[in-house]
């Protein structure tokens, strides 16, 4: 895959919507090298214990390739739930549970931004109703100030701070965002103003997705 | 930004083409234009209102759609004019939610004294009274056993309440509804290819019902049971079946004329 | 979430096929399902596909003091894991009787049978060997998890290399890839599991039973062999009886199996050692096919991230400087500092609608029961004003309503608007009709009413 030359562009992108059949709705979505499969079910079934009178439950579980999950996967979980909350239509389906599960294929960088592409993939997928559709933006920052879009692990660590972006379809909000590292106002809002840029191309990507599988019906 | 801008087209526009969450859809101006010009539910569409179906929600002066692909548009009945009819969105789904007045095939999974739980493939089981099949009293109980299947029909399917099955109609009679005989096979597809062949005049059961005479029941939430005169025959229906979630109408011309040299 | 029950007509029909020697899917009894191993981009990673089930491998490795009783032999150590993604019955970090069945059967099928050169994964003898992890995903459950799991490990084994050390002395050296290159493990022989199921107490038999197959089935025989057909491990779980010649007949057929799936994986193995080292595309994005419908690939797009800086600066210019909140710090007393203070409290959220909470309580004693919708609310209004104005009546009718409702909760806190959301009318009517006087007595049903 290479460096990129300006650091502003986004690797390849390969998806495949419901490679499992046993799940109500999956997605494989590979950015470059770095690789996520979700797999989700849902409006099923709730436990008591977590049962909701007025909403879906949505539940996001982040599986690591090697070892049980920590702290880190923890985390991050919470982060993509907040997210697709926000994005789906959970008072549409009061005391069931929606349950997302996310497995690690290979962690190349930008990871955070592929979990939260193959999550909404996953959504469109299993035809659970969403407000809007959202993606997973990575940016970095180097030494001297220039932005990077979707940065493979070696770019990651080179940078000074790597900046992660939840970005909806409507108005190209922003639905969640977490940074590593230190960077100026100015340069935050130059990594939004980036990362909504790189959004446009992803949302394409999903609709000429969806546009293929389509296709035959 | 383009899928953005792409969304916000006419509704007539994109009839047929693939639409995803967030995109909206905008409605021609109505001369006559009154809060309640968009009528949710799957209520009769009345001339010049529109149904807005599943998949799509009013919002402000278009539709939002909630989840992704085909847009389908129906035209209304009689004098609807122009601006009436049905929008909603055919997706292919495999997760049911129970629907009222849906047909479906449930599995018996408890008697619980008058009732009995049925697991319809939604998220939570649905009950059916014991007395709701034909010809049922308090004396003349049904002979159901759990395991058994059921074709019925929700009297009561929202989100906030338990669903409610029956095998029966209004005017008590059976209709084809009731506890599914005792052979055959139960396979499950996806919920849009239960809709493509429930459609009316729809050539995949025209063509297999030519191969040998066989018994289908399909229910909405994507469970099919078939029996034919062999085990043989059973399988070649259920694996024809099956494989029509992928095929292009050419593509299944082929194999039909395949099994049929046969 | 419960697993779809199996219909009687799905168990019926399952057997009586097998009866008559046909499968679901097509095959004959003895025929395994197709076999795709797809490698990913880093060493050790691998996925098999039997059928519609699907395995993910990863191997990894660290360096680690070694066992005392064994301190020039390296570890090995398996983990499957059966993610909640693959079935819906699979829940997060339980260990279910099957998991704990199979990562034993894993065990025995490779590390028990040697198969990997444990003695070759010791650095310094007695201080530091190899760890070689073995993370075993299962992503989709169609029947015959262990089959998967065995060719996934052991493939994934194979295409492993760890990083290459030198010894010096005490000093052990640890080189990257780019200083040299890593070494694959020393792999004596390939031993993989095949399953036959049994059903009418062993009259019929069936090679890689599908998900379905394997639920009506009576027994399950798995034998782990390598392709010099020595048998590795050999296990029958399901209490039936087999005769000699079945064990004999099964230890056959998987004599064949083995050799096909053998020369498959070592096909594959060569294949992605050829594109690598020709500098060919390799990983998980080259193993999906084009051609597949439900598959789309983007090439590299680029974005236009020129004029950022001057968007940012017009927002941030645009934007409101924030509003100066901090207070000053007050000392109360030396060591103890305040900030803040007479900022307004964003907890207001949570105090609403605790006072709610208070408020819906408080209606019951109220007779006006304002905007509250619920028949129930008012019956119990009702009820109460029947009784007398007795206030004691009134609280116990609270109670006894919570009691039935939600029993694990303590009666205390929950008010009976609360319980009542979740519950259907009819069951509440009956609970009036039926037992009044029981609860009049017996506040709490199931524990003994306190002494007087």
């Amino acid at each position: 895959m290479g460096s990129e030359p300006g650091g502003c562009g986004l690797r390849r992108f390969s998806c495949e919507l419901g490679p499992l059949g046993r799940p109500d709705g999956s997605a494989a979505l590979l950015q470059g090298d770095t690789s996520v499969l979700a797999g989700l079910y849902g409006p099923a079934e709730v436990k008591v214990s977590k049962e909701l009178y007025d909403k879906a439950t949505v539940e996001v579980l982040l599986k690591p390739k090697v070892g049980l999950p920590g702290v880190f996967e923890k985390n991050r979980e919470q982060l993509i739930r907040k997210t697709c909350e926000a994005a789906l239509l959970g008072a549409l389906h009061p005391r069931t549970s929606i349950t997302i599960v996310l497995q690690v294929i290979s962690d190349a960088g930008s990871l955070l931004a592929c979990c939260l592409n193959a999550a909404c993939m996953g959504l469109m997928d299993a035809g659970l109703p969403m407000k809007s559709l959202f993606c997973g933006v990575t940016c970095t920052l180097d030494a001297t100030g220039a932005i990077g879009l979707d940065p493979t692990a070696k770019q990651e660590k080179e940078a000074r701070a790597v900046v992660t972006f939840a970005i909806s379809s409507v108005e190209r909000q922003v639905l969640m965002s977490t940074t590593k590292g230190t960077c100026s106002v100015e340069e935050l809002q130059q990594c939004i103003a980036a990362a909504q840029r790189a959004s446009g191309a992803i949302f394409q990507f999903y609709r000429d997705s969806v546009r293929r599988k389509y296709s035959k019906t | 930004m383009a899928a953005a801008e792409a969304g916000a087209l006419p509704a007539e526009q994109r009839v047929g083409q693939v639409v995803l969450p967030g995109d909206v859809l905008l409605l021609p101006a109505h001369p006559e234009a009154d809060g309640e010009r968009l009528w949710l539910g799957p209520g009769a569409a009345l001339p010049g209102r529109l149904v807005c179906g599943p998949g799509l929600r009013s919002c402000g002066a278009g539709l939002l759609v909630t989840k992704c692909g085909l847009l389908r548009h129906r035209q209304a009945g009689g004098a609807g004019g122009g601006s009436g009819g049905a929008y909603w969105v055919d997706s292919q789904q495999k997760r049911y939610v129970p629907v009222k007045g849906d047909h479906v095939i449930g599995i018996v999974t408890i008697k619980a004294g008058d009732i009995f739980k049925v697991d319809v493939g939604g998220s939570e089981q649905a009950s059916l009274s014991y007395l709701a099949f034909e010809g049922a009293t308090k004396r003349n109980r049904p002979n159901v056993q759990v395991g058994d299947l059921i074709y019925g029909q929700f009297i009561v399917a929202n989100k906030d309440m338990e669903p409610e099955m029956v095998c029966i109609d209004s005017s008590g009679r059976a209709n084809g509804m009731g506890v599914i005989g005792h052979e055959g096979l139960l396979f499950k597809v996806s919920l849009g290819l239960i809709r493509k062949l429930l459609a009316p005049n729809c050539e995949i059961i025209q063509e297999l019902g030519q191969l040998y005479p066989f018994e289908i029941v399909f229910g909405m939430n994507g469970r099919i049971w078939v029996k034919a005169k062999t085990i043989q025959q059973t399988l070649i229906v259920a694996n024809i079946l099956e494989a029509c979630e992928h095929m292009t109408a050419e593509q299944r011309t082929q194999a039909f004329a395949k099994l049929s040299e046969r | 979430m419960k697993e779809t029950p199996l219909s009687n007509c799905e168990r019926r029909f399952l057997l009586r096929a097998i009866e008559e020697r046909k499968r679901l899917d097509g095959r004959q009894s003895y025929d395994y399902r197709n076999v795709r191993i797809s490698f990913g981009a880093d060493y050790g990673c691998c996925i098999v596909e039997l059928g519609r089930t699907r395995v993910l491998g990863q191997v990894s490795c660290e360096l680690v003091s070694p066992k005392l009783n064994r301190a020039t032999e390296g570890i090995l150590f398996f983990n499957l894991e059966l993610s909640p993604m693959a079935a819906p019955a699979f829940e997060p970090g339980r260990q279910s009787d099957l998991l704990v069945k199979l990562n034993r059967l894993l065990e025995r099928c490779l590390r028990n049978s040697k198969c990997i050169d444990t003695e070759s994964l010791c650095v310094v003898a007695g201080v530091k060997v190899w760890q070689i992890r073995v993370d075993l995903h299962l992503l989709n459950h169609d029947g015959n998890i262990i089959d998967a799991a065995s060719i996934a490990a052991i493939v994934a084994l194979c295409h492993f290399r760890r990083p290459d050390v030198s010894v010096q002395g005490e000093e052990v050296t640890l080189y990257t890839p780019e200083e040299r290159d890593p070494v694959p493990l020393s792999i004596h022989h390939m031993p993989i599991c095949v399953s036959f199921a049994f059903f009418q107490q062993g009259t019929y038999l069936l090679v890689d039973p599908s998900e379905r197959e394997e639920r009506v089935m009576d027994g399950l025989l798995v034998i782990a062999m390598n392709k010099h057909r020595e048998i590795c491990t050999i296990q029958s779980s399901g209490g039936i009886m087999l005769l000699k010649d079945q064990v004999l007949r099964c230890s056959k057929i998987t004599g064949v199996k083995v050799a096909e799936i053998t020369e498959l994986i070592q096909k594959a193995l060569e294949n992605d050692r050829k594109v690598r080292k020709e500098g060919g595309k390799f990983g998980f994005a080259e193993s999906i096919p084009d051609q597949k419908i439900s598959a789309f690939k983007m090439e590299r797009a680029l974005v236009d991230t020129k004029d950022v800086e001057e968007q940012a600066e017009e927002i941030i210019t645009k934007a409101d400087s924030p509003s100066d909140v901090f207070a000053k710090p007050v000392l109360r007393m030396p060591g103890m500092a305040q900030l803040g203070e007479g900022i307004e409290n964003s907890w207001g959220d949570l105090e609403e609608s605790e006072r709610e909470e208070e408020e819906e309580g408080n209606s019951d004693d109220a007779t006006t029961s304002e905007g509250q919708k619920m028949e129930m609310e008012e019956r119990n209004v009702v009820r109460n004003t029947k009784k007398g104005d007795d206030t004691i009546v009134l609280s116990d009718s609270e109670e006894e309503e919570v009691v039935i409702l939600e029993p694990e909760e303590r009666p205390k806190k929950t008010r009976s608007s609360g319980g009542m959301v979740k519950h259907p009318w009819g069951s509440q009517k009956e609970i009036h009709g039926t037992k009044p006087a029981l609860h009049f007595y017996f506040p709490y049903p199931c524990h003994p009413p306190p002494l007087p």
